[in-house]
């Protein structure tokens, strides 16, 4: 390389950089999207304190089960999606968990995703609640004598998704939290037992759909706003499960690795286990995983979605738990072809 | 080839010399077989706050062509504690020189309770403006102290099989000049290596004496990964001497 070349090459590296650095390629990282996972959980949060009369709960009455699928990827085909969301109503799941890429950005996706959503919620009324008069609806097993009475928008809809990485590019947060509102929360599950007892189990949702947590998560994380501990230290919890976009362990050696940092995995497992967390689901890699580390059984989804997995195959799990507390989980099927 | 495979295999059975921060040429200047580099550091990690440490690593250069050295590391508030062996092989073509470096590397990050033991293999190939390295790891870590209850039906550790080593470096200035300012990328530093984490910086040395030499970097280094929009993770700054004796 000749002097005068080098003089012009390495000042133009450097401002090339420099030019970048401005638009789509940041000097913290290559590519940004309009919203990092800092503004999410600020906004998370902000939703979180905004509406704490409306904190979610919800009800089981002993055993109860719940469905979980990973990175749908809707495009202008919902079927799978769609399937999901009927196996959870026919067989009567508590709730049904998605853990992130559920469309694949566009703005019709999302109201393809929508739609579907409005959908389900209706078959879901239908099937659990009656509808006393214009507006009202009650529970189908409310056991009260004057059971409540809800507005159709009261109803909550148990369908609780993460966020993904294909949900926030191209300013897809903004159609994602429109839908969804908050990528970080926890639901409690009231467990009502034979003997009167009340057990609890947590669900938390955890947004690592940036591959990495951010500050203000972890900074809330530390300071104990999911960890549910009773005076004396001990848990108030029987079950944990959370649920995350972003794999911890790569299924094979050929697969895709976790994209956490090496300070930021070994926090996430210690934490886990701190929580005493029965069973984590994580997505992402679109490929099927199983291990128990450090007595936390990871579950690692392949993914639903049509396009990359067209064949049948079991693609959700269902979990089971049973109600002296012991949780098991199994394969469930899906075969779109028998519903088109 | 067969000088090159039988290079790898004597260089993991050797013990090494870590990937320096210093920048300037790794080669043994033909008087000096004793090189001694201290580097202080201080930075922001969102997970574990402000750090500071230091790392110091001595090489000796056995012949022209093979070295040796070791390592370690403290970076306290993080909990981080390194030690590293490496062994080296140059392997001069032309005006440039490769290098088959191999490593071992434990890491104990306390806070977690975690051990992370690491063998590296990369080549790596220094011009005067330019320097490439590309490797693989085998990276485990595990948990120290696992509950009693959990030994029956948990594994307490876990092996990432392939991580591969990536580092690219630019300067403005011949490496033998006595001072020099370039960038860097690459998805380790000194004493980790990661999988998608690719971290760049500013770097530069410069000549106080002539066996002594005043180097360091400021280093950004993101979470996520392309795909998955990076994400402000951790900064740091080296500032460090390298002595040949």
């Amino acid at each position: 390389m000749s002097c005068k070349m080098r003089k012009i090459t390495l000042p133009t590296l450097f401002a090339v950089l420099l030019a970048v650095s401005c638009n789509k390629v940041s000097p913290i990282g290559v590519l940004v999207a309009g919203t990092a996972v800092e503004d999410r959980v600020a906004m998370s949060e902000l939703f979180y304190r905004n509406h704490l009369n409306d904190r979610v709960f919800l009800i089981a009455d002993g055993d109860y089960t719940f469905l979980v699928g990973a990175d749908s990827h809707i495009t202008n085909d919902s079927a799978r999606m769609d399937e999901m969301l009927e196996t959870g109503l026919n067989d009567g799941d508590l709730f049904y968990a998605h853990l992130g890429d559920i469309a694949d950005t566009k703005a019709e996706y999302y109201v393809t995703l929508d739609s579907l959503l409005q959908e389900a919620k209706s078959r879901y009324v239908e099937k659990n609640y009656t509808r006393v008069n214009t507006y009202e609806y009650v529970r189908n097993d409310s056991q009260e004598d004057t059971p409540a009475r809800y507005l159709y928008d009261e109803i909550v809809y148990p369908f609780f998704p993460v966020v993904g990485n294909h949900d926030i590019t191209r300013n897809g947060w903004a159609l994602w939290s429109n839908i969804f509102h908050s990528s970080f929360y926890e639901i409690d599950v009231i467990v009502f037992l034979e003997d009167g007892e009340i057990a609890f189990d947590h669900l938390i949702f955890l947004d690592s759909a940036s591959g990495t947590l951010g500050k203000r998560q972890i900074d809330l994380i530390n300071q104990g706003i999911l960890d549910g501990k009773y005076d004396d230290g001990t848990s108030q919890y029987r079950n944990t499960f959370v649920f995350s976009h972003t794999n911890i362990f790569r299924p094979q050696f050929f697969e895709f690795a976790s994209t956490f940092t090496r300070e930021e995995t070994f926090f996430l497992l210690d934490q886990f286990e701190k929580w005493n967390v029965t069973c984590a689901f994580c997505g992402h890699v679109h490929t099927w995983d199983e291990r128990n580390y450090n007595g936390v059984h990871y579950l690692t989804l392949d993914t639903m979605c049509e396009k990359n997995n067209p064949e049948p195959g079991d693609y959700l799990v269902r979990v089971h738990c049973d109600a002296d507390g012991e949780v098991k989980w199994s394969p469930v099927h899906m075969d779109t072809r028998k519903r088109k | 080839m067969r000088k090159i495979v039988f290079a790898l295999l004597a260089s993991l059975s050797v013990s090494v010399a870590g990937a320096q921060t210093y920048s300037g040429s790794r080669a043994y200047d033909g008087v000096h077989r004793n090189v001694i580099d201290g580097t202080f550091l201080g930075g922001f990690n969102v997970v574990t706050g402000w750090f500071v440490g230091e790392s110091g690593t001595y090489t000796r250069h056995l012949t022209g062509r093979w070295s040796v050295s070791a390592g370690e590391q403290v970076q306290l508030f993080k909990q981080l504690y390194s030690l590293d062996v490496m062994g080296t092989y140059r392997l001069p073509i032309g005006r440039t020189n490769l290098y088959f470096d191999g490593r071992l590397l434990f890491n104990r990050y306390d806070r977690w309770n975690v051990n992370e033991p690491i063998v590296n293999l990369s080549a790596f190939w220094e011009t005067s403006y330019v320097d490439l390295r590309l490797g693989e790891s085998l990276v485990r870590y595990h948990k120290i102290g696992v509950k009693e209850e959990y030994r029956s039906y948990t594994t307490t550790g876990y092996t990432e099989p392939l991580v591969m080593t990536f580092g690219l470096g630019v300067h403005i200035r011949p490496r033998s000049n006595p001072w020099n300012l370039g960038l860097f990328i690459r998805n380790f530093d000194q004493f980790y290596y990661e999988n998608w984490n690719i971290n760049w910086g500013v770097r530069f040395h410069a000549s106080l004496k002539p066996e002594m030499k005043l180097y360091g970097e400021f280093n950004v280094r993101p979470a996520g990964s392309i795909s998955q929009l990076a994400t402000r993770y951790e900064t740091s700054l080296k500032v460090g001497l390298h002595y040949v004796l």
